[in-house]
């Protein structure tokens, strides 16, 4: 028992940054990163005007009446 | 607009709106690490598996000085870098003012003309089919799609606050004052928004809407509309 609560203390303040530390990338790993491949996947090859278009022929726009 | 039950920001639609969204997942982040550490340590203690008998604590001391220090900066950099990138100054190509009253917008486009035009809630018993209850409006704000637009705030009576949540935009209307926020549209589309400053009984049912079309159709709309 000698020791006992340096060396408990010891390992769970590794295991407590770790703990924090892995939930941080986590978080990155599966909702942050997704979220910004995401967006850049929409706007790879996106075409406003075909967007626009869609929505006009769709009645939406108060501008731009579908003819 | 939201749909029932969101938790999440609205799809960004304009590249502040993007920055913000990305600073608000790093924030997340950050949160998350200091909030598992806390619980972690707490469970710990809880269950008696954690105590201390230390009288001198120099070192810990210090550590969780500057750790906190550290993440402070890390959330203060980025924080402010998109504060200043708000308000740059931006050649805005179209300046609309929108002025608050109990209860409606008016808008006042006079870089080339003199528009003006009341913005009101639809009554929800005059909806058509497929539009939404308590944000539409009988006259929207039309802009250019990715042109910069500089909207100048304020208000006729009370305070309001001209927001939309997907430009990331939210700027109060202060009777007396006239306040300044641009944003860019990325895209075509229609965007809500609403009064978010108390002023009053109808303060929920005097929505923004914000349609966002291409330079040469904005050019024809506008040219249809009479001074």
């Amino acid at each position: 028992m000698r020791g006992l609560l340096a060396r408990r203390m010891k390992f769970h303040f590794i295991g407590a940054f770790l703990v924090s530390l892995g939930s941080a990338t986590l978080y990155k790993f599966a909702v942050a990163e997704p979220r910004k491949q995401a967006y850049e996947d929409f706007y790879k090859n996106y075409n406003p005007m075909k967007d626009f278009e869609a929505m006009k022929a769709a009645g939406v726009l108060e501008s731009a009446p579908p003819k | 607009m939201a749909n029932h039950s969101q938790l999440g920001f609205q799809d960004a639609s304009s590249p502040i709106m993007e920055e913000l969204m990305r600073f608000h997942d790093h924030a997340m982040m950050v949160a998350l690490a200091i909030c598992s550490l806390v619980l972690y340590l707490l469970t710990l203690t809880l269950t008696g598996k954690l105590s201390s008998n230390t009288v001198n604590a120099q070192v810990i001391e210090i550590i969780w000085t500057i750790l906190p220090a550290a993440v402070l900066i890390m959330l203060a950099l980025p924080s402010l870098r998109i504060l200043y990138m708000m308000d740059e100054v931006n050649e805005p190509n179209l300046t609309l003012k929108a002025i608050g009253h109990q209860w409606y917008w008016t808008y006042e486009y006079t870089d080339f003309k003199d528009l003006t035009f009341d913005s009101y809630m639809t009554p929800t018993t005059d909806l058509p089919l497929g539009h939404f209850r308590l944000l539409e409006t009988d006259h929207r704000v039309i802009v250019p799609t990715r042109s910069t637009v500089r909207v100048i705030v304020t208000a006729d009576d009370v305070l309001h606050s001209w927001a939309i949540p997907s430009l990331g935009v939210k700027t109060d209307a202060i009777p007396g004052r006239l306040n300044q926020t641009s944003f860019s549209a990325s895209r075509p589309g229609v965007f809500y928004g609403q009064c978010s400053e108390i002023c009053g009984a109808n303060h929920s049912f005097m929505p923004i809407v914000v349609e966002s079309v291409p330079l040469a159709n904005f050019e024809s709309w506008s040219s249809t509309l009479p001074s």
